[in-house]
């Protein structure tokens, strides 16, 4: 833009000339731009290629070949290529498919408490009907800013019969509570989860839900909408983005899940060392030795993530879409 | 998103190691292993109690060859990750301490290497074959046993008097005993059964006449729950459901204060926990008497065996005949099995039968009432199963069957159940490693 002015052109000279060196002038801004933007974006790319594509194709890598030695495997080791074996014997893993099992009965109690559980108090914080707004906000934010090991550790001491204050307040109640039982141990994650991450999540809808125009709220009381007709029919729709990105980024978390239980092992026999699958890939590495059952393992997780937000993205944008029709 | 743990990170983390592995591999460790000198420096690995004292007694005495011993967590804590890691980045031990059930495993890996050829005959000679049996596949030996620890009856003898009872010798008498030990005195039990407790649960199927891996076949055929291992289950299963016993783990305080309030009469397991015992409850000092282990069939006694570690030579290993040099004078020498008894702390049962009598001198019985425990550990001995294998994965075949071993403690399926769940989780694993399998399951 600068430079075409620079350009001193005399006002009767050749017409033709100004769009040629406008256009010269203009590749030359756009390759500017173009340096601008890599130099920019290299310590991005750089990241992404360092912590990501490589270990991603050394994942893949490694779970296509093995170190073998044929019979009982006393013979030299060779490394060899061996196709879709470690796949298979993941995917025939019992314990494996356990972990799979556990993480989804995870998710389908953590993700509506999460997103459900972070709007109702994002929208009641909005709607003013809580004093202190501040104080309450920094208070469930504050979990957050806890580290998840000490989280867990704190939960652990909460959870652990014998020196838990709650589970003896309970006794006290005469009532026995078992929170690392067959049946209460993955709602006892559940709750630690939420405990560290509703806050902030909260802090997303209620960001969200600042920059919904007063005058639509107002149209809607002056419409005759109550306070809830108003949170639920006219501000919830409007965060709909917010409401789809947290939940993608619930689902991938929880899909990873693993310090949680990983510390919980320690005093529960109803979480095994391959409980979920995070777990497992650990489990596999390191305790079993066996990289290309780890590696394997992890390639299907990473596809079971990318399948799942996938599938949640486009189902939500055919939503969007049937909407706007 | 700050503090959270994303995708990317997670698989960073799990794709990376073998980086790190090659990275540190580059400034590995096995440089300057040849002092100046002209001393051979061997770096030895071992959690086992009493080794320093070991080292400084051959240190003393070998001008030629120097050991450099690193005291580094027993297995279970991290040790075999330790070493396991330190192999894939090249600079492992010359010599690493290795417990029977992990040999096959780190042998397949390639970080035991094959010493059949520097294993002098003078030494074969002297250890008992069914120890040696244990660390030999096919006809190559990648280890040298240390101790065999068979399995032997702890029991409190003053509690036995107390209460009246005879100490049993078959296993329908010791569940007589357990019921009228609970009969008699509510809050004591005869035994605990150990929800961590692989090990132990090995040492009672072996003597069953279990075979929980076989290889004479040319291939690994698994079968963790065999007849006789189902026996066995069912067996303890009994006492479990009557309350007859404590069912918890045993590396717990729970157990410590079961042992160190006399609620538990007995303990059974190797007779290297002889030593244990003393020097962790030295107040119980003449209280208790070791029996054998109780019999299937007295007119065809056998025995397992639980705990006892054998001396491996790593593939890093750049000197090993001096490596050798060192394993055989720790597991042969008189001089090695003193240092280790002078620690106070051990009772190992020496591999090497010549030295029995070292143990028997060396080892101070005040605290068994002048009982002489090697002379009994040396009748148990002669009871070992030969044949036993143990399995190429074996920490993975224990964690299963110890957490299904805890749900069935918390009231979650059985023991028979837990040792199909260790099958189960086993067989994925050696099929991911390439070996030939085939699975005998009932």
């Amino acid at each position: 833009m600068t430079a075409t002015t620079q350009q001193p052109a005399p006002a009767t000279a050749a017409p033709p000339t100004a769009p040629v060196a406008g256009l010269r002038a203009r590749k030359a801004a756009r390759r500017r731009r173009l340096a601008a933007c890599g130099v920019l974006m290299t310590p991005f790319f750089a990241l992404l290629v360092t912590v990501f594509l490589i270990p991603v194709g050394t994942a893949v890598y490694l779970s296509f070949f093995s170190d073998d030695q044929p019979g009982l495997g006393f013979g030299p080791e060779r490394t060899v290529f061996v196709g879709l074996r470690s796949y298979a014997a993941v995917l025939t893993d019992p314990t494996f498919l356990g972990g799979l099992g556990t993480v989804t009965l995870y998710c389908l109690i953590y993700l509506p408490l999460m997103v459900g559980g972070a709007l109702v108090l994002a929208l009641l914080l909005d709607s003013g009907v809580v004093r202190l707004r501040a104080w309450a906000q920094l208070g469930l934010f504050l979990p957050h800013a806890v580290p998840g090991i000490i989280a867990a550790l704190i939960w652990l001491y909460l959870y652990t019969p014998g020196i838990s204050p709650i589970i003896d307040l309970f006794a006290k109640a005469d009532i026995t509570i078992d929170f690392l039982g067959v049946h209460t141990v993955v709602p006892s994650i559940v709750n630690i989860a939420l405990w560290s991450n509703l806050g902030y999540n909260m802090v997303v809808f209620y960001a969200a839900l600042q920059a919904v125009p007063r005058e639509v709220i107002e149209a809607s009381v002056v419409d005759g909408a109550g306070p809830v007709r108003t949170a639920l029919q006219v501000k919830t729709p409007l965060v709909r983005a917010s409401i789809v990105m947290v939940a993608i980024f619930t689902l991938i978390w929880a899909l990873q899940l693993f310090t949680e239980p990983m510390l919980l092992n320690l005093s529960s026999p109803m979480i095994s060392s391959r409980f979920s699958p995070s777990m497992y890939i650990y489990d596999a590495a390191f305790t079993r030795n066996n990289y290309s059952l780890a590696a394997a393992a992890s390639v299907v997780l990473l596809l079971c993530t990318i399948a799942l937000s996938y599938g949640v993205t486009r189902w939500t944008s055919r939503a969007d879409a049937q909407e706007a029709r | 998103m700050p503090g959270r743990p994303s995708r990317r990170s997670m698989l960073a983390a799990t794709a990376a190691v073998p980086l790190t592995g090659a990275v540190s591999a580059c400034s590995g460790s096995s440089e300057a292993r040849v002092s100046s000198t002209g001393k051979t420096v061997i770096t030895f690995w071992s959690a086992l109690r009493g080794s320093q004292e070991v080292v400084d007694a051959f240190n003393k005495t070998h001008d030629r060859i120097q050991v450099d011993f690193q005291q580094i967590p027993s297995g279970g804590q991290g040790g075999y990750a330790k070493l396991s890691n330190a192999a894939r980045a090249g600079n492992s031990p010359d010599v690493a301490t290795i417990e029977y059930p992990q040999v096959p495993g780190f042998a397949i890996d390639g970080v035991a290497r094959d010493i059949t050829d520097l294993v002098s005959d003078t030494l074969r000679a002297k250890l008992l074959p069914q120890a040696l049996g244990l660390t030999t596949f096919q006809g190559k030996t990648f280890s040298v046993p240390l101790d065999v620890e068979p399995m032997v009856m702890h029991y409190r003898t003053d509690l036995f008097d107390r209460y009246g009872l005879q100490v049993p010798r078959t296993w329908d008498e010791f569940a007589e005993l357990a019921r009228t030990v609970r009969r008699k005195v509510s809050d004591r039990r005869l035994v605990l059964f150990p929800t961590d407790g692989m090990t132990q649960f090995a040492a009672y199927a072996w003597q069953a006449g279990a075979q929980w891996f076989d290889t004479s076949e040319g291939a690994w055929n698994v079968s963790l729950a065999d007849a006789p291992s189902r026996r066995v289950a069912a067996y303890w299963q009994g006492l479990i459901d009557q309350d007859d016993i404590f069912m918890n783990a045993v590396e717990s305080r729970q157990a410590d204060a079961q042992i160190g309030n006399g609620l538990v009469l007995t303990r059974l397991s190797g007779a290297w926990d002889a030593g244990a015992q003393m020097n962790a409850r030295p107040g119980q000092k003449g209280q208790w008497r070791i029996a054998p282990l109780p019999q299937w069939d007295t007119a065809r006694p056998a025995v397992g065996t639980h705990g006892g570690s054998t001396f491996a030579v790593t593939k890093d290993c750049r000197h090993p005949e001096a490596a050798m040099e060192f394993i055989e004078w720790q597991v042969s020498h008189p001089d090695a099995l003193r240092a280790r008894l002078s620690s106070g702390t051990s009772s190992q049962y020496p591999a090497v039968a010549a030295l029995i009598a070292v143990g028997r001198a060396a080892f101070d019985r005040s605290y068994y009432g002048g009982q002489d425990i090697y002379e009994l550990f040396e009748q148990e001995a002669a009871k070992i199963r030969d044949g036993w294998v143990w399995g190429p994965r074996m920490t993975a075949t224990q964690k299963v069957m110890q957490d299904a071993f805890a749900r069935a403690g918390a009231g979650r399926g059985s023991l028979v159940e837990s040792l199909r769940t260790a099958q189960e989780g086993t067989m994925p694993d050696l099929r991911a490693l390439g070996l030939s399998t085939t699975q005998h399951t009932t």
